[in-house]
């Protein structure tokens, strides 16, 4: 991962986050209402640019890519597959940070005159895995 | 140009209307006028005191135009033309052109003589009518028996026929519905003061009868005018006076008792003016709101299959009212439709196809219904009995896609029939379960999409299954 990637993991998974907010919201008031086909495509485009971040190996599912306007989908629907791309996105995130000198840092790849550490690598400060068992 | 449906085509419609046999397939809630069945009346009336109210200066002036030409009788009784004031009456009486009322065959009868005569009198008898004529002529139901909403209408739409000729005129060639020049009978002449028979106009017309059609504005209808007999009998006769105090209540006893009490009918009038804010168009289709249709679910819900304590006709009755108003705007409500196939009164919901979404549009291209079948059926399961059943009604020119509104959904053997069906013949038949119809409802509380959509969804669901 270098660093434009990582501004587009980061950038994702804030939006992602803030579609889990709203629609968990709607969920809880009404689980079975449908998703309106504005929000839905605004979904589906998160969930296509998720895809190309998070590549096969970390993807929740082989057989789900996108929402299918036709198929009616319901607020829990999506509120429980947006779960799931955030997991996968954190599990990325657990792969890719390191405990260094007090903090937990990405590592990513330098690109062009990017300041390097010890290892060839550029350190990016980051938050604690969260299901980092103590 | 729309093409025009055949004879055959046009018989297999049920209720068709003015727009179906045109092929000009838009739904009614797009259209500013009610849309006319070709075979019986809209059962709406105009009812001029929304012209009177209404904001519209055209409005208005129509309804002055209509005031005045009903109170040129007076000037013709005045004027010792008492035969010609009848026979305009007479032929003011009767509009069979607009359709409004309840006639099953678009036909009335205009009043007799007799008839004609008791509504003139009103003019020498009631000094107040005599001088300054009708503000409202409708009040005659107030006087007269037998004058009830479908003759105010028609009274109305005569005097003003030449205006609704122009009217229709226009929305059809927006439409491209084809106009044909034909006669109008008993047009009036607002200058002459007179009406003209055989007044040729470019209009729609019936296709069997060859009869002209107008179509009238739907913010002039009401299904009872607000100046109406009933509820003047009902709320504002002053009973203790009219009657003595074991006399039965005769309401012809009322009406002869205005005649001479002309301050209670300019009262009641009075009332219904102030509150005029209150008197709105009825709609031609009134949806029912969620808490009832959610009720109506539950009812659904509570019921068992088969026939048992009559659930089969509390299903259909229940899933008729509510089905008709998840659907709408999207799909227009028919009629009930009930037939008999190897023994059993089968019922079902039948809906104009508008092709108001894509798929809508494609079920009219792919298999040719200009109105969709839903067949009620409150059984454990669905047979294939079931499906050769409507797959045979689909014969009668119903197109070749079918709705079961079932309980549960098909059990595997029989989605397969129905997909060998499709394969085998290009017919699409889906059902609609309990738990769908729950979903219409929450998307009908919800507003997030239209519950329409769960029938696109069963339809997509099932051609997925279709071979390619």
């Amino acid at each position: 991962m270098n660093r434009a990637e990582l501004d587009r993991f980061e950038k994702l998974v804030g939006q992602l986050e803030s579609v889990y907010a709203e629609l968990s919201l709607l969920s809880k008031k009404s689980p079975n209402d449908a998703v309106n086909p504005f929000k839905l495509r605004f979904v589906n485009t998160l969930l296509g640019a998720s895809a190309v971040t998070l590549g096969s190996g970390y993807m929740p599912f082989t057989d789900f890519e996108q929402f299918d306007s036709d198929n009616v989908p319901q607020n829990s629907d999506v509120v429980f597959i947006l779960s799931q791309y955030l997991q996968c996105f954190e599990k990325l995130r657990a792969d890719n940070v390191v405990y260094r000198n007090g903090t937990w840092d990405w590592e990513i790849d330098a690109v062009g005159a990017e300041g390097v550490g010890d290892s060839g690598k550029v350190y990016v400060r980051s938050t604690r895995p969260k299901r980092l068992r103590d | 140009m729309p093409a025009i449906l055949g004879t055959a085509e046009r018989m297999t419609l049920v209720r068709p209307r003015l727009t179906d046999c045109y092929e000009v397939l838009v739904a009614q809630s797009d259209l500013d006028f009610a849309i006319p069945f070709l075979d019986e009346d809209i059962p709406l009336h105009v009812d001029p005191f929304l012209l009177w109210k209404s904001p519209s200066q055209q409005d208005q002036a129509l309804h002055t135009a209509v005031t005045n030409s009903f109170n040129h009788l007076n000037f013709l009784l005045s004027h010792g033309r008492g035969s010609e004031a009848r026979d305009t009456l007479i032929a003011a009486s009767e509009c069979a052109e607009v359709g409004l009322g309840h006639s099953k065959k678009r036909r009335g009868s205009r009043i007799g003589t007799t008839k004609a005569d008791e509504i003139l009198s009103l003019f020498s008898a009631i000094e107040e009518y005599s001088k300054g004529g009708f503000s409202h002529f409708e009040e005659i139901q107030l006087y007269v028996h037998g004058i009830s909403k479908d003759r105010v209408s028609d009274i109305c739409c005569s005097f003003l026929k030449s205006f609704l000729m122009d009217y229709t005129t226009q929305a059809c060639e927006e439409l491209g519905i084809p106009l044909v020049h034909v006669g109008v009978p008993a047009t009036y002449d607002y200058r002459e003061n007179r009406f003209v028979e055989d007044q040729r106009a470019w209009l729609p017309v019936n296709p069997e009868t060859g009869a002209p059609i107008l179509v009238v504005p739907r913010r002039w209808l009401r299904f009872n005018p607000w100046i109406n007999f009933d509820e003047y009998y009902r709320d504002y006769c002053p009973f203790d006076d009219v009657f003595q105090p074991d006399e039965p209540r005769d309401p012809v006893r009322v009406l002869r008792y205005n005649r001479d009490h002309f301050g209670l009918v300019r009262d009641y009038i009075a009332v219904k003016e102030r509150t005029q804010a209150e008197c709105r168009n009825d709609p031609l289709f009134r949806q029912i709101p969620v808490s009832s249709a959610k009720r109506k679910l539950s009812t659904i819900r509570g019921l068992a299959t088969g026939k048992a304590d009559g659930a089969d006709r509390k299903f259909e009755d229940a899933t008729s009212q509510l089905l008709s108003s998840l659907l709408y705007p999207h799909l227009d409500f028919a009629a009930v439709q009930s037939r008999t196939d190897s023994g059993v009164l089968i019922r079902d919901l039948i809906f104009y196809n508008n092709r108001s979404l894509d798929f809508l549009d494609e079920i009219h291209a792919d298999y040719g219904s200009r109105q969709i079948v839903f067949e009620l059926k409150n059984v454990a399961e669905i047979t294939r009995d079931h499906i050769n059943q409507l797959n045979r009604y689909l014969d009668s020119g119903l197109g070749r896609f079918g709705v079961f509104v079932a309980r549960h959904p098909l059990k595997k053997a029989m989605f397969k029939n129905t997909v060998d069906l499709w394969a085998g013949q290009r017919r699409c038949i889906i059902a609609v379960t309990d738990d769908d119809v729950a979903l219409m409802v929450t998307l009908l509380e919800g507003r997030q999409r239209p519950p329409v959509d769960v029938l696109k969804k069963k339809y997509v669901e099932f051609r997925r299954a279709c071979p390619s």
